[in-house]
């Protein structure tokens, strides 16, 4: 008989793929490290409209340093 | 990814490690002395997702919009409003396949607060470009 905590993982595991999917289709540019940690965020109460201006200002943060980098070496 | 710091817990452990994903791709081998480094950059991107998590905070004094009907459409309505877009511009295919992903969400998902991950997918999406055709 499976374990009932391993028969919990499998179905967030597969949740987590179909999400994953959800998220390239919608062209969000998450990853599915960053999926997940959205995920648990989402469990600890942020908010998903917060969090999705986290993700933009952060996006614009690291292009600016990805130039600034390029520019140094 | 890895800079990512996947076994942090609590809510500031968890932003560091989305701030780590996304300098994860940085070369910092070759920087000249003085110059921006892995923590100094990482100070950065916690700055920034600090002041934009905290942007709407603080704001009980002033006059907030009143909700719109989108506000209040629920997250699955949403994505299938994205849908019914992709097929009127012609990608019945990931149309199809996205009403189907969205089906089986429905069926004992494992997660607390899909609504709410469902609705980041939402505000994220189309936030890159799509992929490019390869021919």
């Amino acid at each position: 008989m499976a374990n009932p905590a391993s028969a919990n993982m499998n179905a967030v595991r597969e949740t987590m793929d179909v999400l994953l999917e959800i998220s390239r289709l919608l062209n969000t540019g998450l990853d599915m490290e960053s999926l997940s940690i959205c995920v648990r965020l989402c469990e600890q109460g942020i908010n998903p409209e917060a969090l999705s201006s986290v993700i933009k200002e952060l996006r614009r943060a690291s292009d600016s340093l990805k130039v600034l980098t390029l520019m140094q070496q | 990814m890895s800079g990512c710091q996947g076994n942090s817990c609590s809510i500031t452990g968890m932003l560091g490690a989305l701030c780590d994903c996304c300098i994860s791709g940085l070369s910092w081998k070759r920087c000249a002395p003085g110059a921006v480094s892995r923590e100094s950059a990482r100070r950065i991107l916690r700055k920034r997702a600090y002041g934009a998590l905290l942007a709407g905070l603080f704001q009980d004094g002033l006059s907030k919009p009143a909700p719109n009907a989108l506000a209040k459409t629920p997250s699955h309505n949403k994505i299938l409003m994205i849908s019914f877009d992709l097929r009127v511009s012609g990608h019945d295919e990931e149309a199809e396949r996205l009403e189907e992903l969205l089906g089986q969400l429905r069926d004992g998902a494992g997660l607390s607060e899909l609504d709410s991950v469902l609705e980041l997918l939402v505000q994220l999406a189309g936030s890159v470009a799509p992929p490019l055709l390869s021919f």
